[in-house]
C-alpha cells in the first residue's frame, strides 16, 4: 500500500525547506549576536558556520522585517571599499528574543535526539 | 573600485526596476532598500574581483528578479503600515495583499469587509432619518404568515404600509452608536490579526524562499 509519503518523492525535501527555513531567523540574530554586521557578512557568516546557505534575495528583505520589529537597529558606515554599508545590530529586544528562540532550540533538539537515538544505531 | 560603463548600466537597470515595483512605499523607505542593496551588489563585484558584465549578471541573478525582491518588500510595507493605521482603507489594502497570500488572510479580509459593511449600513441609517424620518429606520412589518417581521430601512421609496417604526428617533443616537462601534471592533480585531500574522512571517518564513541544500 502506498501511502500520501510514498507517492510524493519530494515530501523529504520539502520538510527539510520548511525546516530551515523555520530557523533562519534564529540563525540572522545568531550570526549578529557577538558583532554588527552587513548584509553580505551575515550571509558569509551562516554560510561559513553552518550549512545555511541562503538566498541573497531572501535576507535582505527578512533584516527589514526584522528591523521593523525591533528585533535590530542598523546604521550606515563608510567603508574602505569606498561605498557605505549598512551594518545591523541586535537590539535590546532581539538579544531577549534570540536567547528565548536558542533555549527553545537546545531543548527541543536535545528531546528529539533522544527520540532518535535508536534510529541512528539501526544504521 | 571603477565599474566599467555597461556594467553600471545593468546594475542601474536592474535598481530602476525594483524602484519601480516599490511605488507606493515612502520615499525614504525605497531609498534606504535600493542603497542597501547596490551596496550589495558592490561589495559583491569586489569579492569577486571583475567587473565584466557577466560578472554583474550573476550578482544580480543571485538576488532573484527585481520583481521578486520587490513584492516581499511591498507585502512587509503594506501590513506594517495596516498595523499601525487607523484607517479602514489602509488596513483593506494591506489584507487585500495577506488574502493574495493565504487562506487565513482571505477569511481576515471577508471577515473585515463585513464588519466595515453593517457598520457603514448603520452610521448611513443614522444619516438618513432625518431626512426620511417616515420611512428610514428599524421596522415592524406585517408578513404574510400574520407574524411580524423586522425590516431595515435606508428611507428610500415610500413608507411600509401598516409598518410600525421600532426605535423611532432613537435610530439616529443608537445608527452612529451601533455603527461606530462595528467600525471599531472590525479595526482592532483585523489590526491584531495582522499583528499575528507579521510576527509569524518574520519568524517562519519569507514569501518565496529559495534555500539551496
Amino acid at each position: 500500500m502506498k501511502g500520501p509519503a510514498a507517492r510524493d518523492p519530494e515530501a523529504g525535501d520539502k520538510w527539510e525547506v520548511q525546516l530551515r527555513k523555520g530557523c533562519l531567523e534564529l540563525a540572522i540574530l545568531a550570526a549578529l549576536w557577538d558583532e554588527e554586521r552587513y548584509g553580505l557578512e551575515i550571509l558569509r557568516r551562516l554560510e561559513s558556520d553552518s550549512d545555511l546557505i541562503v538566498s541573497e534575495g531572501t535576507v535582505y528583505p527578512l533584516l527589514s522585517r526584522l528591523k521593523a520589529l525591533g528585533m535590530v537597529g542598523s546604521k550606515w558606515v563608510e567603508s574602505d571599499a569606498g561605498h557605505p554599508r549598512k551594518y545591523y545590530a541586535l537590539t535590546p529586544a532581539g538579544k531577549r528574543r534570540a536567547r528565548e528562540m536558542a533555549r527553545i532550540w537546545t531543548q527541543f533538539s536535545s528531546s528529539m535526539s533522544k527520540l532518535l537515538a535508536p534510529l541512528a544505531k539501526g544504521e | 573600485m571603477t565599474i566599467p560603463g555597461d556594467s553600471q548600466q545593468r546594475i542601474e537597470a536592474y535598481l530602476g526596476r525594483l524602484r519601480g515595483r516599490l511605488r507606493g512605499m515612502k520615499d525614504d523607505e525605497v531609498r534606504e532598500i535600493v542603497e542597501e542593496l547596490r551596496s550589495h551588489i558592490m561589495d559583491k563585484l569586489v569579492a569577486g574581483g571583475e567587473t565584466t558584465a557577466a560578472a554583474v549578471d550573476a550578482a544580480l541573478g543571485a538576488l532573484g528578479t527585481p520583481e521578486e525582491l520587490a513584492s516581499q518588500y511591498v507585502t512587509d510595507s503594506l501590513l506594517a503600515r495596516a498595523e499601525v493605521s487607523r484607517s479602514p482603507l489602509q488596513i483593506l489594502k494591506g489584507l487585500f495583499r495577506w488574502a493574495s497570500l493565504s487562506v487565513a488572510g482571505f477569511l481576515v479580509l471577508f471577515g473585515a469587509v463585513l464588519g466595515y459593511f453593517f457598520g457603514a449600513v448603520f452610521i448611513l441609517v443614522a444619516l438618513l432619518k432625518p431626512f426620511h424620518p417616515h420611512s428610514a429606520g428599524l421596522w415592524m412589518l406585517p408578513a404574510p404568515s400574520g407574524d411580524f417581521e423586522l425590516s431595515f430601512r435606508l428611507g428610500f421609496g415610500s413608507a411600509p404600509p401598516g409598518g410600525r417604526d421600532v426605535l423611532g428617533w432613537w435610530t439616529v443616537p443608537i445608527g452612529w452608536m451601533v455603527g461606530c462601534g462595528l467600525v471599531m471592533l472590525t479595526t482592532q480585531v483585523a489590526v491584531w490579526c495582522v499583528g499575528q500574522y507579521r510576527r509569524s512571517r518574520a519568524y517562519l518564513k519569507a514569501d518565496r524562499p529559495k534555500l539551496r541544500m
